[in-house]
């Protein structure tokens, strides 16, 4: 029973780490130089689950769901936005913007947000499961 | 030796092979809803259909047998893996609204198993006891 409650916590930090990802992608849709002041959009990064636990951490092996990596989105083209005045612009007139969709990212943050409740009430069950059987004992 | 024929020859570890069972499935629901968004994970199950015909086997057997003989120990639980949802484009053949469905009828299952078990071990202490409690 306490095994089933890891299972549903390492679904609830996957799914956080997912909206971390999402949060992350929204607060940089504009954001043209990396973090070092070069110019360079902003990837948009996006997370793998993977079954299991992962190979590190005190439960590994064991049943569940981890990230098994944040990935940069490579394949999507940078939007472009026509700008010449400002500083980041190119030759051609044009401004290189981050490869985030504002829609994709929504869907993504509700996907992750309906996941993470459908994780608290498995958890919700599972603790009325152990009360049952304890009360048992009295 | 003597509590163990007393417990034996109640329906207790019948009941007590069903709050097994819906654990060890509550355990695998809870572990379709973590994975529900894994690429190329498959659902697991399982089965209450073949659950409950070892059971009634077992129920027939102790019928036929003597007081305390049968154990209800035996009947494995075999994990499967349903085919009937939809298998989406990333290999998950997830479906929500089942799980939850699955989720909840299988709580009410433990749960009624727990109420059971605790009605006979109450009316084994008040046996032991012999008074009213």
């Amino acid at each position: 029973m306490f095994g089933t409650l890891d299972i549903s916590a390492s679904a609830l930090a996957a799914q956080r780490v997912r909206m971390d990802t999402v949060a992350a992608n929204v607060a940089n849709m504009n954001t043209t130089r990396d973090a070092d002041g070069r110019v360079a959009p902003y990837r948009r990064r996006f997370v793998v689950f993977a079954a299991g636990q992962g190979a590190r951490g005190p439960d590994a092996g064991k049943p569940g769901v981890h990230v098994q990596e944040v990935a940069l989105d490579q394949t999507t083209p940078f939007n472009k936005k026509y700008d010449p005045g400002h500083q980041d612009a190119g030759a051609d007139g044009y401004v290189r913007l981050p490869n985030v969709n504002m829609a994709t990212e929504m869907v993504n943050a509700i996907e992750a947000s309906r996941a993470y409740e459908a994780n608290v009430t498995t958890m919700e069950v599972t603790k009325a499961m152990m009360n049952a059987t304890l009360r048992l004992l009295a | 030796m003597f509590i163990d024929r007393l417990v034996n020859q109640t329906n207790a570890p019948l009941v007590e092979r069903v709050v097994k069972f819906a654990a060890a499935r509550h355990r695998l629901i809870a572990e379709n809803i973590a994975n529900v968004d894994t690429p190329g994970y498959r659902q697991k199950d399982l089965s209450t259909a073949k659950f409950y015909s070892l059971l009634s086997d077992k129920v027939r057997e102790k019928k036929a047998s003597a007081p305390g003989a049968t154990t209800f120990d035996d009947i494995d639980l075999n994990v499967d893996h349903p085919t009937a949802s939809i298998l989406f484009h990333d290999g998950n053949n997830r479906s929500m609204e089942q799980l939850t469905a699955e989720q909840a009828k299988n709580g009410m299952l433990y749960m009624t198993a727990i109420e059971l078990l605790k009605k006979q071990y109450g009316a084994m202490e008040m046996a032991l006891k012999e008074r009213i409690a």
